[in-house]
Protein backbone atom coordinates (compact mmCIF):
# COMPACT_ATOMS: atom_id res chain seq x y z
CA UNK A 1 0.00 0.00 0.00
CA UNK A 2 1.18 3.13 -0.88
CA UNK A 3 1.75 5.72 1.99
CA UNK A 4 -0.19 8.79 2.32
CA UNK A 5 1.72 11.97 2.95
CA UNK A 6 0.92 13.97 5.74
CA UNK A 7 2.40 17.25 6.98
CA UNK A 8 1.40 18.91 10.27
CA UNK A 9 1.38 22.56 10.41
CA UNK A 10 1.33 25.36 13.58
CA UNK A 11 -0.95 28.25 14.15
CA UNK A 12 -1.32 30.10 17.10
CA UNK A 13 -1.30 27.30 19.64
CA UNK A 14 0.57 25.67 22.26
CA UNK A 15 1.83 22.89 19.93
CA UNK A 16 0.59 20.44 22.81
CA UNK A 17 -1.71 18.51 20.56
CA UNK A 18 1.22 17.57 18.33
CA UNK A 19 2.77 16.68 21.45
CA UNK A 20 -0.20 13.56 21.82
CA UNK A 21 1.60 12.56 18.66
CA UNK A 22 5.20 12.54 19.95
CA UNK A 23 3.27 10.53 23.08
CA UNK A 24 1.68 8.25 20.82
CA UNK A 25 4.62 4.95 21.56
CA UNK A 26 4.05 1.85 19.37
CA UNK A 27 0.73 3.22 18.51
CA UNK A 28 2.64 5.71 16.16
CA UNK A 29 4.68 3.05 14.37
CA UNK A 30 1.57 1.41 13.10
CA UNK A 31 0.21 4.46 12.52
CA UNK A 32 4.16 5.35 10.20
CA UNK A 33 2.96 1.70 7.74
CA UNK A 34 0.07 3.93 6.52
CA UNK A 35 1.08 7.36 6.67
CA UNK A 36 5.03 9.15 6.11
CA UNK A 37 5.04 12.57 7.52
CA UNK A 38 7.10 14.86 5.05
CA UNK A 39 6.73 18.11 7.61
CA UNK A 40 6.61 17.82 11.40
CA UNK A 41 8.18 20.13 13.92
CA UNK A 42 7.59 18.57 16.64
CA UNK A 43 9.60 15.64 16.49
CA UNK A 44 12.03 16.56 12.54
CA UNK A 45 14.09 19.01 11.39
CA UNK A 46 13.78 18.89 7.69
CA UNK A 47 11.21 20.01 5.19
CA UNK A 48 9.77 18.21 2.63
CA UNK A 49 7.96 19.38 -0.08
CA UNK A 50 4.68 17.26 -1.54
CA UNK A 51 1.92 16.09 0.84
CA UNK A 52 -1.43 14.63 0.45
CA UNK A 53 -3.17 15.53 3.83
CA UNK A 54 -2.62 18.89 5.89
CA UNK A 55 -3.05 18.52 9.81
CA UNK A 56 -3.70 22.31 11.02
CA UNK A 57 -3.28 23.19 14.56
CA UNK A 58 -3.86 26.58 15.96
CA UNK A 59 -6.11 29.33 14.88
CA UNK A 60 -5.92 32.22 12.77
CA UNK A 61 -5.32 35.49 14.42
CA UNK A 62 -2.71 37.33 11.71
CA UNK A 63 -3.29 38.45 7.99
CA UNK A 64 -0.05 36.16 7.61
CA UNK A 65 -1.89 33.42 9.07
CA UNK A 66 -4.81 34.16 6.68
CA UNK A 67 -2.36 33.87 3.56
CA UNK A 68 -0.35 30.58 4.65
CA UNK A 69 -3.33 28.63 5.69
CA UNK A 70 -4.83 29.70 1.99
CA UNK A 71 -1.69 28.57 0.44
CA UNK A 72 -2.05 25.19 2.40
CA UNK A 73 -5.41 24.93 1.61
CA UNK A 74 -4.39 24.79 -2.40
CA UNK A 75 -1.94 22.14 -1.64
CA UNK A 76 -3.45 19.94 0.22
CA UNK A 77 -6.14 17.55 -0.89
CA UNK A 78 -7.03 16.63 2.49
CA UNK A 79 -7.07 19.59 5.64
CA UNK A 80 -7.77 18.07 9.03
CA UNK A 81 -8.55 20.73 11.68
CA UNK A 82 -6.51 19.32 14.49
CA UNK A 83 -7.18 20.52 18.61
CA UNK A 84 -9.60 23.16 19.66
CA UNK A 85 -7.61 26.00 18.56
CA UNK A 86 -8.09 24.71 14.76
CA UNK A 87 -11.45 23.55 14.93
CA UNK A 88 -13.47 25.99 17.21
CA UNK A 89 -10.44 28.95 18.00
CA UNK A 90 -10.01 27.65 21.29
CA UNK A 91 -8.78 29.53 23.83
CA UNK A 92 -7.33 32.08 21.70
CA UNK A 93 -10.79 32.90 21.41
CA UNK A 94 -10.92 34.81 24.33
CA UNK A 95 -9.11 37.54 22.66
CA UNK A 96 -12.26 38.30 20.72
CA UNK A 97 -13.82 39.60 24.16
CA UNK A 98 -11.97 42.43 23.61
CA UNK A 99 -10.68 45.74 21.57
CA UNK A 100 -8.03 44.59 19.22
CA UNK A 101 -5.85 47.50 19.79
CA UNK A 102 -6.23 46.98 23.62
CA UNK A 103 -5.19 43.36 23.30
CA UNK A 104 -2.13 44.56 21.21
CA UNK A 105 -0.99 46.67 23.93
CA UNK A 106 -1.41 44.37 26.68
CA UNK A 107 0.54 41.65 25.08
CA UNK A 108 3.67 43.78 23.46
CA UNK A 109 3.38 47.10 25.41
CA UNK A 110 5.32 49.45 23.33
CA UNK A 111 6.43 47.36 20.55
CA UNK A 112 2.88 46.77 19.53
CA UNK A 113 3.19 48.67 16.08
CA UNK A 114 5.34 46.21 15.17
CA UNK A 115 2.73 43.62 15.17
CA UNK A 116 -0.42 42.10 13.08
CA UNK A 117 -3.40 41.01 14.24
CA UNK A 118 -7.15 40.16 13.50
CA UNK A 119 -10.07 38.52 15.67
CA UNK A 120 -9.30 35.04 16.11
CA UNK A 121 -10.57 32.64 13.78
CA UNK A 122 -11.19 28.64 13.89
CA UNK A 123 -9.54 26.92 10.62
CA UNK A 124 -13.12 26.83 9.34
CA UNK A 125 -13.94 30.27 8.84
CA UNK A 126 -10.60 30.69 6.72
CA UNK A 127 -10.63 27.81 4.65
CA UNK A 128 -12.74 24.48 3.74
CA UNK A 129 -12.16 22.02 6.25
CA UNK A 130 -12.78 18.39 5.44
CA UNK A 131 -12.31 16.93 9.22
CA UNK A 132 -12.34 17.68 12.90
CA UNK A 133 -10.23 16.81 16.01
CA UNK A 134 -11.61 18.91 18.73
CA UNK A 135 -10.34 19.21 22.32
CA UNK A 136 -7.20 20.41 24.19
CA UNK A 137 -5.70 18.71 23.61
CA UNK A 138 -6.81 16.11 20.96
CA UNK A 139 -7.77 12.87 22.30
CA UNK A 140 -5.55 10.59 20.56
CA UNK A 141 -7.70 7.32 19.76
CA UNK A 142 -10.29 9.87 18.04
CA UNK A 143 -6.89 11.39 15.80
CA UNK A 144 -6.45 7.56 14.96
CA UNK A 145 -10.02 7.08 14.13
CA UNK A 146 -9.98 10.19 11.96
CA UNK A 147 -7.14 9.02 10.28
CA UNK A 148 -8.53 5.76 9.23
CA UNK A 149 -11.70 8.00 7.73
CA UNK A 150 -9.15 9.81 5.50
CA UNK A 151 -6.94 6.80 4.63
CA UNK A 152 -10.50 4.93 3.18
CA UNK A 153 -12.02 8.27 2.13
CA UNK A 154 -15.01 8.31 4.65
CA UNK A 155 -16.15 10.75 6.29
CA UNK A 156 -16.10 11.68 10.17
CA UNK A 157 -18.72 12.65 12.19
CA UNK A 158 -17.52 14.39 15.30
CA UNK A 159 -20.52 12.84 18.30
CA UNK A 160 -23.14 15.40 18.77
CA UNK A 161 -23.89 13.77 21.89
CA UNK A 162 -22.86 14.99 25.66
CA UNK A 163 -19.93 14.17 27.53
CA UNK A 164 -22.48 12.89 29.99
CA UNK A 165 -23.23 9.63 27.85
CA UNK A 166 -19.38 8.84 28.30
CA UNK A 167 -18.86 9.94 31.66
CA UNK A 168 -21.98 7.76 32.89
CA UNK A 169 -20.65 5.10 30.85
CA UNK A 170 -17.74 5.18 32.79
CA UNK A 171 -19.60 5.19 36.02
CA UNK A 172 -18.20 8.65 37.49
CA UNK A 173 -19.65 10.20 40.13
CA UNK A 174 -21.21 13.43 38.92
CA UNK A 175 -20.04 16.58 39.59
CA UNK A 176 -23.06 17.70 39.98
CA UNK A 177 -23.83 15.17 42.94
CA UNK A 178 -20.39 16.91 44.78
CA UNK A 179 -21.66 20.49 44.41
CA UNK A 180 -19.27 20.85 41.30
CA UNK A 181 -20.30 22.28 38.18
CA UNK A 182 -19.42 20.76 35.07
CA UNK A 183 -20.00 21.65 31.32
CA UNK A 184 -20.17 17.99 30.18
CA UNK A 185 -24.22 18.20 29.07
CA UNK A 186 -23.00 20.79 26.72
CA UNK A 187 -20.07 19.67 25.08
CA UNK A 188 -19.58 17.11 22.44
CA UNK A 189 -18.16 13.94 23.50
CA UNK A 190 -15.47 11.84 21.55
CA UNK A 191 -12.68 11.73 24.31
CA UNK A 192 -14.65 9.48 26.43
CA UNK A 193 -14.95 12.17 29.35
CA UNK A 194 -11.43 12.48 29.51
CA UNK A 195 -11.37 14.41 32.40
CA UNK A 196 -13.74 13.25 34.69
CA UNK A 197 -12.24 9.84 34.55
CA UNK A 198 -10.10 11.47 36.52
CA UNK A 199 -11.40 13.66 38.87
CA UNK A 200 -11.77 17.18 37.23
CA UNK A 201 -14.48 18.81 35.62
CA UNK A 202 -15.23 19.09 32.15
CA UNK A 203 -13.88 22.22 30.50
CA UNK A 204 -15.96 22.27 27.20
CA UNK A 205 -12.54 21.65 25.43
CA UNK A 206 -14.23 19.99 22.53
CA UNK A 207 -17.07 22.47 21.80
CA UNK A 208 -20.42 22.73 22.35
CA UNK A 209 -23.11 20.23 21.15
CA UNK A 210 -24.93 21.45 17.71
CA UNK A 211 -27.95 22.40 19.67
CA UNK A 212 -26.98 23.22 23.48
CA UNK A 213 -29.55 24.16 25.56
CA UNK A 214 -27.45 27.53 27.03
CA UNK A 215 -30.63 28.49 28.99
CA UNK A 216 -30.98 25.26 30.51
CA UNK A 217 -27.52 24.96 31.60
CA UNK A 218 -27.44 28.72 33.14
CA UNK A 219 -30.29 27.69 35.34
CA UNK A 220 -28.50 24.75 36.35
CA UNK A 221 -25.38 27.04 37.04
CA UNK A 222 -27.23 29.78 38.33
CA UNK A 223 -28.58 27.34 40.94
CA UNK A 224 -25.20 26.45 42.03
CA UNK A 225 -24.17 30.54 42.92
CA UNK A 226 -22.55 31.18 39.62
CA UNK A 227 -22.68 34.27 38.28
CA UNK A 228 -23.93 35.31 35.16
CA UNK A 229 -20.43 36.59 34.33
CA UNK A 230 -18.78 33.73 35.35
CA UNK A 231 -21.10 31.34 33.54
CA UNK A 232 -20.31 32.90 30.33
CA UNK A 233 -17.19 33.18 30.78
CA UNK A 234 -17.07 29.73 31.19
CA UNK A 235 -19.29 29.06 27.97
CA UNK A 236 -16.73 31.68 26.20
CA UNK A 237 -13.31 29.83 27.20
CA UNK A 238 -13.29 27.32 24.37
CA UNK A 239 -16.20 28.59 22.20
CA UNK A 240 -15.76 32.26 21.86
CA UNK A 241 -14.39 32.47 18.08
CA UNK A 242 -17.16 30.02 16.82
CA UNK A 243 -19.18 26.60 17.33
CA UNK A 244 -17.54 23.66 15.94
CA UNK A 245 -19.55 22.79 12.25
CA UNK A 246 -21.38 19.65 12.84
CA UNK A 247 -19.82 17.33 9.58
CA UNK A 248 -23.12 15.55 8.23
CA UNK A 249 -22.68 12.44 6.83
CA UNK A 250 -22.72 12.14 2.92
CA UNK B 1 -36.41 -25.78 44.31
CA UNK B 2 -38.60 -22.94 46.48
CA UNK B 3 -36.87 -23.48 49.40
CA UNK B 4 -36.37 -21.33 52.20
CA UNK B 5 -33.01 -21.47 54.51
CA UNK B 6 -31.41 -18.95 57.28
CA UNK B 7 -27.96 -17.65 57.21
CA UNK B 8 -27.10 -16.43 60.67
CA UNK B 9 -25.38 -12.88 60.33
CA UNK B 10 -22.72 -13.98 61.95
CA UNK B 11 -21.88 -16.54 58.98
CA UNK B 12 -22.32 -13.81 56.23
CA UNK B 13 -18.61 -13.14 55.85
CA UNK B 14 -17.97 -16.91 55.16
CA UNK B 15 -20.77 -17.39 52.84
CA UNK B 16 -19.56 -14.24 50.36
CA UNK B 17 -16.00 -15.34 51.27
CA UNK B 18 -16.82 -18.94 50.02
CA UNK B 19 -18.74 -17.32 47.11
CA UNK B 20 -15.55 -15.41 45.60
CA UNK B 21 -13.90 -18.16 45.78
CA UNK B 22 -15.93 -20.58 43.82
CA UNK B 23 -17.47 -17.89 40.97
CA UNK B 24 -16.19 -14.02 39.68
CA UNK B 25 -18.61 -12.02 41.61
CA UNK B 26 -19.94 -7.95 41.52
CA UNK B 27 -21.37 -6.86 43.86
CA UNK B 28 -22.58 -2.89 44.94
CA UNK B 29 -19.31 -1.01 46.01
CA UNK B 30 -19.08 2.71 46.66
CA UNK B 31 -18.29 4.74 44.06
CA UNK B 32 -18.24 8.57 45.85
CA UNK B 33 -20.09 10.08 48.59
CA UNK B 34 -23.28 9.60 47.57
CA UNK B 35 -22.54 6.85 44.49
CA UNK B 36 -22.21 3.59 44.18
CA UNK B 37 -21.56 1.19 41.31
CA UNK B 38 -21.32 -2.32 40.80
CA UNK B 39 -18.25 -4.19 40.36
CA UNK B 40 -15.75 -7.09 41.12
CA UNK B 41 -15.23 -7.51 44.78
CA UNK B 42 -12.62 -9.75 46.11
CA UNK B 43 -13.57 -9.96 49.60
CA UNK B 44 -16.70 -8.63 51.68
CA UNK B 45 -15.27 -5.81 52.83
CA UNK B 46 -15.72 -3.97 49.49
CA UNK B 47 -19.47 -4.81 49.57
CA UNK B 48 -21.10 -1.12 50.08
CA UNK B 49 -23.52 -1.59 53.40
CA UNK B 50 -26.71 -2.59 52.36
CA UNK B 51 -28.16 0.71 54.72
CA UNK B 52 -26.47 3.10 52.28
CA UNK B 53 -26.48 1.57 49.49
CA UNK B 54 -28.94 3.47 46.94
CA UNK B 55 -29.49 2.40 43.14
CA UNK B 56 -26.13 2.15 41.67
CA UNK B 57 -25.29 4.51 38.90
CA UNK B 58 -25.83 2.19 36.18
CA UNK B 59 -28.18 -0.54 36.90
CA UNK B 60 -26.80 -4.41 36.56
CA UNK B 61 -28.22 -4.44 33.10
CA UNK B 62 -24.42 -3.30 31.78
CA UNK B 63 -23.57 -7.27 32.85
CA UNK B 64 -26.16 -8.32 30.19
CA UNK B 65 -26.43 -5.81 27.29
CA UNK B 66 -22.83 -3.66 27.74
CA UNK B 67 -21.84 -0.36 27.26
CA UNK B 68 -20.10 -1.34 24.34
CA UNK B 69 -19.55 -4.84 22.88
CA UNK B 70 -18.04 -5.97 19.91
CA UNK B 71 -20.90 -8.15 18.13
CA UNK B 72 -18.61 -9.10 14.82
CA UNK B 73 -15.32 -9.44 13.80
CA UNK B 74 -14.44 -9.01 10.22
CA UNK B 75 -12.18 -9.33 6.95
CA UNK B 76 -13.12 -6.83 4.61
CA UNK B 77 -10.04 -7.85 1.77
CA UNK B 78 -10.99 -11.93 2.56
CA UNK B 79 -15.08 -10.91 2.71
CA UNK B 80 -14.81 -13.11 6.03
CA UNK B 81 -16.94 -12.16 9.43
CA UNK B 82 -17.54 -13.86 12.25
CA UNK B 83 -19.97 -13.53 15.61
CA UNK B 84 -18.46 -12.32 18.89
CA UNK B 85 -20.37 -13.64 22.30
CA UNK B 86 -18.30 -12.56 25.07
CA UNK B 87 -19.74 -13.80 28.29
CA UNK B 88 -18.40 -14.81 31.43
CA UNK B 89 -19.71 -16.75 34.84
CA UNK B 90 -20.66 -13.69 37.15
CA UNK B 91 -22.40 -13.70 40.22
CA UNK B 92 -24.25 -10.60 40.76
CA UNK B 93 -24.85 -9.93 44.30
CA UNK B 94 -27.46 -7.79 46.35
CA UNK B 95 -29.73 -6.54 43.07
CA UNK B 96 -32.60 -4.74 44.38
CA UNK B 97 -36.21 -5.92 43.64
CA UNK B 98 -36.33 -2.60 41.23
CA UNK B 99 -33.64 -3.71 39.47
CA UNK B 100 -34.62 -7.48 39.00
CA UNK B 101 -37.84 -5.81 37.38
CA UNK B 102 -35.66 -4.17 35.05
CA UNK B 103 -33.47 -7.26 33.92
CA UNK B 104 -37.11 -9.20 33.42
CA UNK B 105 -38.18 -6.17 31.27
CA UNK B 106 -35.07 -6.48 28.71
CA UNK B 107 -35.59 -10.14 28.90
CA UNK B 108 -38.23 -9.81 27.22
CA UNK B 109 -37.92 -7.25 25.29
CA UNK B 110 -34.68 -9.26 23.85
CA UNK B 111 -36.19 -12.47 23.55
CA UNK B 112 -38.50 -10.86 20.85
CA UNK B 113 -37.62 -12.65 17.58
CA UNK B 114 -35.57 -11.96 15.80
CA UNK B 115 -34.02 -13.28 19.47
CA UNK B 116 -31.11 -11.24 20.91
CA UNK B 117 -28.12 -14.26 21.13
CA UNK B 118 -25.30 -12.76 22.34
CA UNK B 119 -28.48 -11.06 25.40
CA UNK B 120 -29.64 -14.18 25.99
CA UNK B 121 -26.37 -16.61 26.12
CA UNK B 122 -25.09 -13.35 28.63
CA UNK B 123 -27.76 -14.04 30.58
CA UNK B 124 -27.51 -17.87 30.83
CA UNK B 125 -24.33 -17.60 32.67
CA UNK B 126 -25.28 -14.80 35.06
CA UNK B 127 -26.24 -16.02 38.46
CA UNK B 128 -28.31 -13.09 40.44
CA UNK B 129 -28.61 -12.88 44.22
CA UNK B 130 -31.05 -10.16 44.78
CA UNK B 131 -31.30 -8.49 48.30
CA UNK B 132 -35.00 -6.75 49.90
CA UNK B 133 -35.37 -3.23 51.38
CA UNK B 134 -37.38 -2.80 53.71
CA UNK B 135 -37.88 1.23 53.33
CA UNK B 136 -37.07 3.75 50.52
CA UNK B 137 -33.44 4.29 49.56
CA UNK B 138 -34.41 7.95 48.94
CA UNK B 139 -36.51 10.48 48.29
CA UNK B 140 -36.34 9.18 44.18
CA UNK B 141 -37.44 6.22 44.35
CA UNK B 142 -41.10 5.03 43.31
CA UNK B 143 -40.91 1.60 43.33
CA UNK B 144 -43.83 0.96 45.40
CA UNK B 145 -45.54 2.75 43.51
CA UNK B 146 -44.65 1.00 40.07
CA UNK B 147 -45.28 -2.10 42.16
CA UNK B 148 -41.96 -3.50 42.04
CA UNK B 149 -41.02 -3.14 46.07
CA UNK B 150 -41.40 -6.65 46.40
CA UNK B 151 -39.45 -9.68 44.64
CA UNK B 152 -41.55 -11.28 41.62
CA UNK B 153 -39.17 -13.68 40.84
CA UNK B 154 -35.91 -12.92 38.54
CA UNK B 155 -32.84 -13.90 40.93
CA UNK B 156 -31.65 -17.49 41.65
CA UNK B 157 -31.12 -16.01 45.34
CA UNK B 158 -33.14 -13.82 47.87
CA UNK B 159 -32.02 -12.25 50.57
CA UNK B 160 -34.53 -10.75 53.05
CA UNK B 161 -32.65 -9.16 56.22
CA UNK B 162 -34.79 -10.37 59.33
CA UNK B 163 -32.43 -8.79 61.73
CA UNK B 164 -30.06 -11.51 63.43
CA UNK B 165 -30.21 -13.65 60.16
CA UNK B 166 -31.19 -13.36 56.54
CA UNK B 167 -34.15 -15.81 54.76
CA UNK B 168 -32.98 -16.74 51.99
CA UNK B 169 -35.45 -17.62 48.98
CA UNK B 170 -34.40 -20.64 46.65
CA UNK B 171 -35.98 -20.12 43.25
CA UNK B 172 -33.57 -22.18 40.56
CA UNK B 173 -31.34 -25.30 40.54
CA UNK B 174 -28.27 -23.01 40.38
CA UNK B 175 -28.86 -21.42 43.74
CA UNK B 176 -30.25 -24.57 45.29
CA UNK B 177 -26.55 -25.71 44.61
CA UNK B 178 -24.64 -22.50 45.94
CA UNK B 179 -26.61 -22.97 49.04
CA UNK B 180 -25.59 -26.65 49.00
CA UNK B 181 -22.68 -26.45 48.07
CA UNK B 182 -21.66 -23.40 50.44
CA UNK B 183 -22.94 -24.97 53.98
CA UNK B 184 -23.35 -22.44 56.13
CA UNK B 185 -27.42 -22.67 55.50
CA UNK B 186 -29.81 -23.99 58.18
CA UNK B 187 -33.47 -24.91 56.88
CA UNK B 188 -35.72 -22.64 57.56
CA UNK B 189 -39.11 -22.91 59.51
CA UNK B 190 -42.66 -22.03 59.51
CA UNK B 191 -42.09 -19.37 61.97
CA UNK B 192 -39.18 -17.95 59.82
CA UNK B 193 -41.91 -17.39 57.12
CA UNK B 194 -44.34 -16.09 59.59
CA UNK B 195 -41.62 -13.31 60.71
CA UNK B 196 -40.76 -12.42 56.91
CA UNK B 197 -44.68 -12.14 56.27
CA UNK B 198 -44.84 -9.82 59.59
CA UNK B 199 -41.48 -7.50 57.63
CA UNK B 200 -43.84 -7.47 54.51
CA UNK B 201 -46.97 -6.06 56.08
CA UNK B 202 -44.45 -3.41 57.81
CA UNK B 203 -43.61 -2.47 54.25
CA UNK B 204 -46.92 -1.50 53.11
CA UNK B 205 -47.10 1.55 55.39
CA UNK B 206 -43.39 2.09 55.20
CA UNK B 207 -43.22 2.55 51.09
CA UNK B 208 -45.26 5.94 50.96
CA UNK B 209 -44.15 7.37 47.27
CA UNK B 210 -47.00 10.34 48.11
CA UNK B 211 -48.69 9.24 44.34
CA UNK B 212 -51.99 7.92 45.31
CA UNK B 213 -52.48 6.33 41.80
CA UNK B 214 -53.44 2.92 40.86
CA UNK B 215 -52.10 1.22 37.83
CA UNK B 216 -54.97 1.30 35.99
CA UNK B 217 -55.43 4.99 36.86
CA UNK B 218 -51.23 5.83 36.29
CA UNK B 219 -52.34 3.97 32.69
CA UNK B 220 -54.92 6.58 32.09
CA UNK B 221 -52.80 9.25 33.12
CA UNK B 222 -50.43 8.40 30.17
CA UNK B 223 -52.72 7.80 27.70
CA UNK B 224 -53.73 10.45 26.71
CA UNK B 225 -51.16 13.32 27.86
CA UNK B 226 -49.36 13.46 24.16
CA UNK B 227 -50.44 17.31 24.27
CA UNK B 228 -49.97 18.15 27.82
CA UNK B 229 -48.06 21.52 28.61
CA UNK B 230 -45.58 19.55 31.07
CA UNK B 231 -43.78 18.42 28.36
CA UNK B 232 -42.91 21.57 26.51
CA UNK B 233 -41.96 22.96 30.59
CA UNK B 234 -39.43 19.61 30.87
CA UNK B 235 -38.19 20.35 26.76
CA UNK B 236 -37.40 23.86 28.28
CA UNK B 237 -35.31 22.68 31.32
CA UNK B 238 -34.07 19.64 29.57
CA UNK B 239 -29.89 19.75 28.46
CA UNK B 240 -30.47 17.05 26.67
CA UNK B 241 -27.12 14.87 28.33
CA UNK B 242 -28.52 11.59 27.79
CA UNK B 243 -28.25 10.69 31.59
CA UNK B 244 -31.43 10.06 32.35
CA UNK B 245 -31.72 7.31 30.07
CA UNK B 246 -28.39 5.98 30.07
CA UNK B 247 -28.42 5.37 33.72
CA UNK B 248 -32.29 3.86 32.86
CA UNK B 249 -32.37 -0.50 33.48
CA UNK B 250 -35.35 -0.61 30.98
CA UNK B 251 -33.58 1.58 28.40
CA UNK B 252 -32.30 -0.80 25.39
CA UNK B 253 -31.48 1.65 21.99
CA UNK B 254 -28.06 1.04 20.55
CA UNK B 255 -26.48 1.85 17.34
CA UNK B 256 -24.07 -0.38 15.66
CA UNK B 257 -20.72 1.41 14.37
CA UNK B 258 -18.02 -0.44 12.10
CA UNK B 259 -14.25 0.72 12.73
CA UNK B 260 -11.91 -0.85 11.10
CA UNK B 261 -8.15 -1.78 12.21
CA UNK B 262 -4.97 0.20 11.01
CA UNK B 263 -4.76 -2.42 8.53
CA UNK B 264 -7.37 -0.99 6.78
CA UNK B 265 -8.73 -4.54 6.19
CA UNK B 266 -9.68 -5.87 9.38
CA UNK B 267 -12.10 -4.81 12.15
CA UNK B 268 -14.43 -5.38 14.47
CA UNK B 269 -18.74 -4.19 14.42
CA UNK B 270 -19.82 -3.03 17.61
CA UNK B 271 -22.94 -1.75 19.31
CA UNK B 272 -22.92 1.07 21.66
CA UNK B 273 -25.80 2.25 23.91
CA UNK B 274 -27.87 5.26 22.22
CA UNK B 275 -30.49 7.63 23.63
CA UNK B 276 -33.41 9.20 22.72
CA UNK B 277 -32.37 12.14 24.45
CA UNK B 278 -29.49 13.03 21.47
CA UNK B 279 -29.68 14.88 19.12
CA UNK B 280 -29.06 12.80 16.08
CA UNK B 281 -31.41 9.78 17.49
CA UNK B 282 -34.15 10.54 15.32
CA UNK B 283 -32.49 11.73 12.46
CA UNK B 284 -32.62 9.78 8.97
CA UNK B 285 -30.66 10.57 6.00
CA UNK B 286 -30.81 13.48 4.88
CA UNK B 287 -30.44 15.49 8.13
CA UNK B 288 -34.18 15.23 9.25
CA UNK B 289 -35.02 14.77 12.72
CA UNK B 290 -38.42 12.89 13.48
CA UNK B 291 -38.15 14.73 16.89
CA UNK B 292 -36.38 17.86 16.93
CA UNK B 293 -38.07 19.71 19.74
CA UNK B 294 -36.24 18.60 23.37
CA UNK B 295 -40.35 18.47 24.71
CA UNK B 296 -40.61 15.64 22.05
CA UNK B 297 -37.38 13.61 23.46
CA UNK B 298 -38.88 13.90 27.01
CA UNK B 299 -42.10 12.89 26.14
CA UNK B 300 -40.74 9.87 24.12
CA UNK B 301 -38.60 9.00 27.29
CA UNK B 302 -42.16 9.29 29.70
CA UNK B 303 -44.09 7.33 27.05
CA UNK B 304 -41.70 4.34 26.33
CA UNK B 305 -41.65 3.81 30.71
CA UNK B 306 -45.69 4.12 30.86
CA UNK B 307 -47.51 3.91 27.73
CA UNK B 308 -45.87 1.92 24.68
CA UNK B 309 -44.54 -1.02 26.45
CA UNK B 310 -47.98 -1.84 28.15
CA UNK B 311 -49.31 -2.60 25.10
CA UNK B 312 -46.17 -4.42 23.76
CA UNK B 313 -45.43 -6.21 27.36
CA UNK B 314 -48.05 -5.10 29.51
CA UNK B 315 -46.05 -3.78 31.97
CA UNK B 316 -44.79 -0.49 32.73
CA UNK B 317 -41.35 0.03 32.00
CA UNK B 318 -40.81 2.18 34.96
CA UNK B 319 -39.47 -0.02 37.49
CA UNK B 320 -39.58 2.78 40.14
CA UNK B 321 -35.72 3.12 40.64
CA UNK B 322 -35.53 6.75 40.30
CA UNK B 323 -32.28 6.81 39.08
CA UNK B 324 -33.36 9.01 36.10
CA UNK B 325 -34.46 11.84 38.78
CA UNK B 326 -31.05 11.78 40.78
CA UNK B 327 -28.79 11.91 37.32
CA UNK B 328 -30.84 14.83 36.34
CA UNK B 329 -29.10 18.19 37.33
CA UNK B 330 -32.01 20.10 35.98
CA UNK B 331 -34.01 18.45 38.30
CA UNK B 332 -36.47 16.48 36.54
CA UNK B 333 -37.76 14.03 38.65
CA UNK B 334 -39.78 11.75 37.88
CA UNK B 335 -42.24 11.92 40.83
CA UNK B 336 -42.69 15.66 40.00
CA UNK B 337 -43.75 14.92 36.20
CA UNK B 338 -45.98 12.20 37.71
CA UNK B 339 -48.31 14.72 39.91
CA UNK B 340 -47.37 17.40 37.00
CA UNK B 341 -49.51 15.50 34.78
CA UNK B 342 -52.29 15.33 37.35
CA UNK B 343 -52.46 18.51 38.47
CA UNK B 344 -52.71 19.41 34.48
CA UNK B 345 -55.30 17.14 34.39
CA UNK B 346 -57.56 18.28 37.17
CA UNK B 347 -57.25 21.50 35.87
CA UNK B 348 -54.98 23.17 38.23
S1 LIG C 1 -19.55 14.82 35.88
FE1 LIG C 1 -19.95 16.28 34.22
S2 LIG C 1 -19.78 15.04 32.37
FE2 LIG C 1 -20.05 13.61 34.06
S3 LIG C 1 -22.28 13.23 34.17
FE3 LIG C 1 -21.80 14.90 35.59
S4 LIG C 1 -22.14 16.76 34.40
FE4 LIG C 1 -21.96 15.08 32.93
S1 LIG D 1 -13.91 15.99 29.47
FE1 LIG D 1 -14.41 18.02 28.59
S2 LIG D 1 -12.58 19.29 28.96
FE2 LIG D 1 -11.96 17.13 29.23
S3 LIG D 1 -11.18 16.44 27.24
FE3 LIG D 1 -13.38 15.93 27.28
S4 LIG D 1 -14.43 17.71 26.37
FE4 LIG D 1 -12.34 18.36 26.93
S1 LIG E 1 -30.94 13.76 32.66
FE1 LIG E 1 -32.23 15.58 32.74
S2 LIG E 1 -31.14 17.14 31.54
FE2 LIG E 1 -30.26 15.15 31.01
S3 LIG E 1 -31.41 14.48 29.18
FE3 LIG E 1 -32.42 13.59 30.99
S4 LIG E 1 -34.04 15.04 31.55
FE4 LIG E 1 -32.61 16.11 30.17
S1 LIG F 1 -37.74 5.75 34.25
FE1 LIG F 1 -36.40 6.42 35.92
S2 LIG F 1 -37.28 5.55 37.77
FE2 LIG F 1 -38.18 4.48 36.03
S3 LIG F 1 -36.87 2.68 35.73
FE3 LIG F 1 -36.05 4.29 34.39
S4 LIG F 1 -34.47 5.30 35.62
FE4 LIG F 1 -35.73 4.09 37.04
Amino acid sequence: MKKVKVAFFDFACCEGCQLQVANMGDLLVDLLDRIELVEFREVMSERGGDYEVAVVEGSITTHHDIERIKKIREKAKILIAYGACACTGGVNGMKNDFDLEDVKRYVYQDKADWFDTVPTMAVDQVVKVDYYVPGCPVYIPEFVRVLKCVLQGLPYKVPDYAVCVECKFNENECMYDKGITCLGPITRAGCNSWCTNNGNICYGCRGMVSNPNKNAQMEVLKRYGIPLEWIINKFNMYNRAKEIQPQEKE
Amino acid sequence: MDQYYRLNKTECREFVGALTSRYQVVAPVKRGEKSFVFARISSPDEIASPEEYIPTIIPPKKYFFPQRETILEYDAVAQRQKAVMEYEKVVIFGVRTCDLAGIQCLNMVFSERPRDVNYLIRKNKLIIIGMECWDYCDEHALCALMDNHLPKGGYDLFFSDLGDYHLIHVNTEVGEEIVRSIGVFTEATGEDLKRLQEFREKKRSAFDTGIDLSHPELMDLFANCEDARVWEELGERCLSCGNCTTVCPTCYCFDVIDEINLDLRTGERFRIWDSCQNEDFAKVAGGESFREERSGRQRHRYLRKFKYPLAKYSRFFCTGCGRCSRACMAQIHIKETIKALIAERAGV
